[in-house]
């Protein structure tokens, strides 16, 4: 029975508590913990779309598949992921002129990185070894799939704002400024995952794996001018003329500055 | 604990605006199809109304394009910009899912349009109380135009602070973490900031020139983008003979 004489207390508001916060990525190369300590590390990556989400969201565990034995497999993913990304960009590119292009800018931007990731894995694999690091070929090519992988992922990302500004411009060395500045900032994010790799087998110096990266980027880009024109247009397939790709970028902004004037 | 609704709906734009994290954080969190069409209409009838007070003082044909074109800019921006973003959080850091990503970036267009459609009200009366937009300048109209610009400058600029600011506050109550916050933030605005100027450029004009013919985009809207159009100005101003 209740006393209409005693007060009745407010009904109590209970307070918010917010939910506990979604537990950070940790960073590629953290050295207090090796890839595989944690648990969901050590689950095997099953299927095409699983790489390439690993790449993003568990990296480390990329790492730690990449050391067991059996990791071709996922290797081979991880390259057919790469290559289906490249050509997705490259059609991307290629849409700038059209015609020839839709399909040569793909065949290119693909043969191109590919091609240059197999020029410079043996230079990596030295570095590897003289900087005291544990990790075996497989593993390195691993990486080096990575960073190709990873490389793709981000282009893709960048695929809808590529294409947007090459319809909305007709200017070749703004086009090839755009496609450069993408490439660089994904290729920052892919080298960073060799990095992490390289930090984990247990290398005693990172001086070897500057120079490659400098390397691998120097080889990247002329690789791209030896297999020109991926944005413009051209009778032949291959170019007639060898050139080095700071003399072709010097041309081609040369060339349409004369244009306008 | 206080369960909050998932579900978003006009009434909750105080919230909204309060920036209340735990209502917020659930619509992030478990991000639903119906969230996402309420946060694409809010935007589209906020911004709308903005466009169309600013649109308003050229002409009520300019005021319907330019009602369509400002909340276009933001969609396309976004949606041009997802993949990326939603790739950038995790390899910052943030462990968001696409969808999180893209109720959390929608949230703070959703906030911005709610800004800017309570602040249209303010422009069509300043728009309404200016005189005419003419071809013959005058002291009367350049001080009227400079207002006005002003004004826009500084509502849109206000409205995406206070955007961007909830956002920020938003990511790290899922992230937990200032560092991690910061950098991808600063990643989608950089990014969102590169396409929304290109789009901005293609979709001109938002006001339009009184000399100019009423229409939804130049015809010259695709020839050139915006950077080399600044690039050529900053060109010019340096060397001022060049190429002339």
């Amino acid at each position: 029975m209740i006393d209409p004489n005693v007060p009745i207390p407010p009904p109590t508001i209970p307070p918010t508590i917010p939910p506990p916060p979604i537990p950070p990525i940790p960073p590629f190369g953290r050295p207090d913990s090796a890839p595989g300590d944690q648990p969901e590390e050590r689950e095997p990556i099953a299927g095409v779309l699983a790489v390439a989400e690993a790449m993003l969201r568990q990296p480390r565990r990329v790492m730690y598949q990449l050391q067991q034995p059996g990791s071709g497999r996922l290797i081979a993913a991880m390259l057919a992921v790469a290559i289906l990304c490249l050509g997705i960009y490259g059609l991307i590119v290629g849409s700038f002129s059209g015609g020839m292009q839709l399909w040569a800018a793909p065949a290119k931007i693909v043969s191109g990185l590919l091609g240059a990731a197999f020029i410079c894995l043996p230079s990596l694999y030295i570095f590897t070894c003289l900087s005291g690091s544990q990790a075996r070929l497989r593993e390195v090519i691993g990486y080096v799939a990575g960073v190709l992988l990873l490389i793709g992922i981000l282009l893709v990302g960048f695929a809808p704002v590529a294409w947007i500004f090459s319809q909305s411009t007709q200017s070749l060395a703004w086009m090839g400024f755009l496609h450069l500045l993408f490439w660089f900032i994904a290729s920052i994010f892919g080298l960073r995952f060799l990095g992490g790799g390289f930090a984990h087998a247990k290398a005693r110096t990172n001086a070897g794996l500057y120079v490659w990266i400098l390397i691998f980027l120097l080889t990247s880009l002329q690789m791209m001018t030896a297999l020109r024109p991926l944005i413009g247009k051209a009778d032949t397939f291959l170019p007639r003329e060898k050139m080095f790709f700071v003399t072709h970028w010097y041309h081609n902004v040369d060339a349409e500055s004369e244009t306008k004037h | 604990m206080m369960i909050h609704s998932g579900m978003l709906d006009v009434r909750k734009t105080g919230a909204l605006l309060r920036g209340e994290t735990g209502c917020i954080d659930t619509w992030i969190r478990q991000p639903r199809v119906g969230n996402l069409a309420v946060q694409l209409i809010w935007i589209v009838v906020g911004m709308g109304c903005y466009g169309a007070a600013m649109g308003a003082w050229r002409d009520s044909l300019q005021a319907l394009y330019t009602a369509l074109k400002f909340p276009l800019i933001i969609l396309l921006t976004t949606f041009g910009n997802i993949l990326i973003n939603a790739m950038l959080a995790p390899l910052l850091g943030l462990n968001i899912t696409f969808r999180q990503c893209l109720t959390a970036i929608l949230t703070s267009g959703s906030l911005s349009a709610a800004i800017l459609g309570a602040f249209s009200p303010l422009i069509a009366f300043m728009v309404w109380n200016a005189p005419p937009l003419t071809a013959a300048p005058s002291a009367t109209s350049d001080l009227t135009h400079d207002a006005i610009l002003l004004a826009h400058v500084l509502i849109i600029a206000f409205a995406g602070t206070v955007a961007n600011l909830r956002l920020s506050q938003w990511l790290t109550q899922l992230g937990g973490s200032t560092a991690i916050t910061r950098r991808v933030l600063f990643a989608w605005l950089a990014g969102n900031l590169f396409l929304g100027s290109q789009l901005s450029w293609i979709l001109r004009p938002f006001v339009g020139l009184p000399g100019l013919p009423v229409e939804f985009i130049r015809p010259n809207a695709l020839q050139g983008n915006f950077y080399e159009t600044v690039f050529q100005l900053c060109a010019h101003l340096i060397f001022p003979g060049h190429g002339k």
